[in-house]
């Protein structure tokens, strides 16, 4: 088994005995909660920059998203959550591919100026009547989300632990999923994509279909994380786009590393955790993080991920000849 | 002049230039003659400052140059003349001719040296308001050397001048190019076509495979059978 | 009806001149240094507390813009100099500089909140009142803005176009190897160009505090509109931007005053992705 793969199995196999110590600390359990699902928004977004290389600032867009999707279909058509956080990753998906068309033939920066507007227009958008008539709540938000369900059994905040295992499997299938991706020949193509497009199209991949591919797979995952967030605290606000949650998300990024998987994930929990102990500085807390984000960048930019594996840069090079190989014995 | 000492110097993994040495004496017009992709071009960078050799001296002067900047590099006299011009398309011919005196020294001499140059290459002085990507290969050419004169500099790296030039035109800028030498500048010229040249050469150097395969004058060379089957394929 | 369509007509083209000097200073830094600067945003409120803090200590508008300017030369000096510098060696060093930029512009808006409160803070203008001419009422604020605008932009072509400097800052954008050969220091006219950008960006801001007042996260509108701006004016091309900027300047106004002001945003965002579907070079799509 790879080496990505040990790591991610073993800290997930710590994480699930967690609650056994934890399980009468709501605060904390609401935490590592978080932090599972959050992971997977992480890792989603490492996917689509750090292995694809297109910079978008969507995540915390599809995100949203996928929570007010979630949140209005099971409110206004009364499906079944679980329906709803399937329909929600679907949604997404479909906008993540109507964003990544304009992006398609646009350089680096303007991606990230698009993705980043999409992002900046959705708060209006979810404020305005247009926003209102399709059921977001307008300014207020929706309130009343409707609880999962299992069986008998209504999940509810007061007993975190049948949430904790919940997400804890939907996060590790779901890391599972981008790892197999990862690992497949989209993963090769995708790399191919980040470090040459000329290259890439030279030897037939369509790069066009790969960024599609790769928008829609990110913005799926993160819509579907986003409507399990929704279910979770029952609520929905636009306030979730306020910078503040796209921030630590940068910061789990680049502390966890890019395009090493599961960087990403490992540098969510660490985020997390110094989120919460840095709680007690309050307003100063978000520019500790900025500077953090800042020094991370210039002095340590594989994160945490360059100290835990070799050095990736033949892997490019490598993944390329592996890439060519194939496509060539296919002739 | 300048000297070069065993210089070593590559692209990431690939080594491009292997112990090359040679020297130019002052006022000397040099040629750098050898196949493609050898490492010409590579060389007359590494001296200008424009690409760091990995090990190995480069002497100007008697001041050692392979350390510094490209832009202290102008600024001591060194002026590189690329095969690919580099011009600045959105600006006009005197526009880039007045960025040639950019560097400190060639500032206050910058009327003089407009003048000079205008005068050695009329055509400009026609385009003078043109845009430089307007400008002809011909014209494009000559609006490179023009700027590079315009640095005031006392040795001049000529990176394949004639390149892509009709024939009348490349024994123009021969012709130019021997003006320039005649004034006093140090010149190390990379080209291809030998013969037009032989004349005019203080001494040729073989550049194989990123080593200098043979040195001499004009007269060695031309009675060098080696030289005479590797380059000029006789 | 005329009367108010051409009162609508000038407050565009005073948003415009405002809008000119934004986009330019981002057209100039994307064109010289290919680095996009997320922080734009928040130099302009920057430029915005600086005035505040330096008119609140007693110095007045004189003391504003004797202080105020050569600070964000420096804040974009160093910016360039620590932030984007080390980045370069890098073959990532694109997404490099645009995550550490967003890091800054975090950074920033949050220290502002920190020092100055989450509430919007204002100086008076230079010159209060209005002016009448005719049936026109000219708020005489506005009138400064567009003429101190206009007289910034004739200085920054002026440099751009007379000096050694301002010609190499040109050079390094329209090519670098070529700057190299005539003896630019290229690392120094990236950080001189950020330092001017922040220098034309925040002095917006100045500008604009008695009329918008400061608060931490406005940079942000900023910094959308702008690019929006470039975009369409094309990536890179000043000319480009300076008439996109009056352009969209009057089309903002007259959006905002027949529907509404809430509308403008959408009318932002309908360029943008109008620009880049049908014509993604925009306007003039070269340097200038």
């Amino acid at each position: 088994m790879r080496q990505d793969l040990k790591i991610l199995i073993g800290f997930y196999s710590v994480l699930a005995f967690w609650p056994l110590f934890f399980h009468n600390n709501p605060g904390i359990m609401h935490i590592l909660i978080l932090c599972l699902l959050w992971g997977v928004v992480a890792a989603s977004w490492d996917l689509i920059m750090g292995f694809a290389g297109i910079f978008t600032f969507g995540q915390v867009a599809f995100y949203v998203i996928g929570g007010y999707g979630s949140a209005i279909l099971t409110r206004t058509f009364g499906i079944s959550p679980w329906l709803g956080i399937l329909a929600a990753g679907g949604i997404t998906a479909i906008i993540g591919i109507l964003v990544g068309l304009p992006c398609l033939r646009l350089k680096g920066s303007y991606v990230a100026l698009v993705t980043f507007a999409v992002h900046m227009i959705l708060e209006p958008f979810l404020k305005s009547e247009p926003g209102r008539a399709i059921g977001t709540g307008g300014p207020q938000g929706i309130l009343d989300i409707p609880p999962l369900t299992f069986f008998e059994y209504t999940y509810n905040s007061m007993e975190p632990v049948p949430w904790f295992y919940t997400v804890f499997i939907i996060s590790f299938i779901s890391l599972f999923i981008i790892y197999k991706i990862i690992h497949s020949n989209w993963g090769l193509a995708f790399l191919t994509i980040r470090d040459s497009e000329v290259f890439a199209r030279s030897i037939g991949v369509n790069d066009f279909k790969y960024k599609l591919i790769v928008f829609a797979i990110s913005a799926f995952i993160t819509g579907m994380i986003g409507a399990v967030y929704a279910h979770y605290v029952g609520m929905m606000s636009h306030r979730l786009l306020g910078l503040d949650f796209f921030l630590i998300l940068m910061v789990m990024l680049v502390l966890g590393g890019m395009g090493r998987f599961p960087g990403a994930v490992l540098g969510a929990f660490i985020a997390v955790f110094i989120s919460e102990e840095l709680r007690i500085f309050e307003t100063y807390r978000n520019v500790i993080f900025g500077a953090m984000v800042i020094l991370l960048v210039i002095f340590m930019p594989q994160g945490i991920a360059g100290f835990l594996f070799s050095d990736n840069k033949l892997k490019s090079t490598r993944n390329l000849m592996t890439l060519m190989n194939k496509k060539l014995s296919k002739l | 002049m300048l000297e070069v000492n065993a210089v070593n110097t590559g692209y990431g993994e690939i080594e491009v230039l292997n112990d090359v040495s040679l020297e130019i004496g002052e006022g000397e017009l040099r040629i750098l003659l050898g196949p493609n992709g050898h490492g010409k071009s590579t060389l007359l960078k590494t001296i200008c400052g424009l690409h760091q050799p990995t090990s190995g001296s480069i002497r100007f002067n008697g001041e050692e140059i392979s350390k510094l900047t490209s832009d202290k590099i102008v600024e001591m006299g060194i002026t590189y003349i690329a095969e690919d011009r580099e011009l600045f398309p959105e600006m006009t011919v005197l526009e880039n001719l007045k960025m040639g005196a950019l560097n400190r020294n060639a500032r206050n001499k910058a009327k003089k040296n407009l003048d000079y140059v205008l005068d050695l290459f009329p055509r400009l002085e026609e385009r003078a308001k043109s845009f430089a990507s307007t400008l002809s290969g011909g014209e494009a050419r000559m609006l490179a050397i023009g700027r590079g004169l315009m640095a005031n500099s006392q040795f001049l790296a000529i990176d394949e001048p004639s390149l892509g030039l009709a024939p009348i035109l490349r024994v123009e800028v021969f012709n130019k190019i021997e003006e320039i030498h005649q004034s006093g500048c140090g010149i190390l010229l990379v080209e291809q076509n030998m013969p037009q040249l032989a004349e005019i050469a203080d001494m040729v150097y073989l550049l194989e495979e990123g080593k200098i395969v043979f040195s001499g004058d004009k007269e060695t060379a031309l009675n060098n059978k080696d030289f005479k089957e590797a380059f000029l394929g006789i | 009806m005329l009367q108010e369509i051409i009162e609508v007509l000038i407050s565009g083209i005073t948003s415009g001149s405002i809008y000119a000097m934004m986009a330019l200073g981002m057209a100039l830094v994307y064109g010289v240094t290919k680095v996009f600067n997320f922080a734009y945003g928040s130099f302009y409120t920057m430029g915005g507390y600086l005035a505040y803090v330096v008119y609140s200590s007693g110095l007045g508008h004189l003391g504003v813009f004797l202080i105020t300017l050569p600070v964000l030369f420096a804040a974009g000096w160093w910016t360039e100099k620590l932030a984007i510098k080390p980045l370069r060696k890098r073959d990532d060093w694109e997404m490099l500089a645009v995550m550490v930029t967003l890091g800054l512009a975090l950074f920033l808006d949050n220290l502002h909140q920190v020092i100055f409160g989450p509430f919007k803070k204002s100086i008076p203008a230079l010159v209060e009142g209005q002016t009448h001419v005719g049936t026109f009422v000219f708020s005489n604020h506005d009138v400064t803005i567009l003429v101190a605008a206009l007289l910034s932009m004739l200085f920054f072509v002026l440099f751009l176009n007379k000096s050694y400097i301002g010609m190499s800052v040109r050079a390094v954008a329209q090519n670098p190897i070529g700057a190299q050969i005539v003896g630019v220091a290229n690392n120094r006219i990236f950080a001189y160009t950020f330092a001017l950008s922040a220098v034309l960006v925040g002095t917006a801001g100045v500008l604009l505090v008695p009329k918008y007042y400061v608060h931490p996260f406005g940079g942000w509108d900023i910094l959308v509109k702008a690019w929006v701006i470039t975009a369409f004016g094309g990536m890179g091309s000043l000319k480009g931007s300076f008439y996109a900027a009056f352009i969209l300047g009057i089309v903002e106004a007259f959006v905002g005053w027949h529907f509404g002001l809430t509308w403008t945003i959408f009318a932002w965002f309908t360029v943008l992705l109008g620009t880049l579907i049908i014509r993604p070079q925009g306007l003039f799509g070269t340097w200038g």
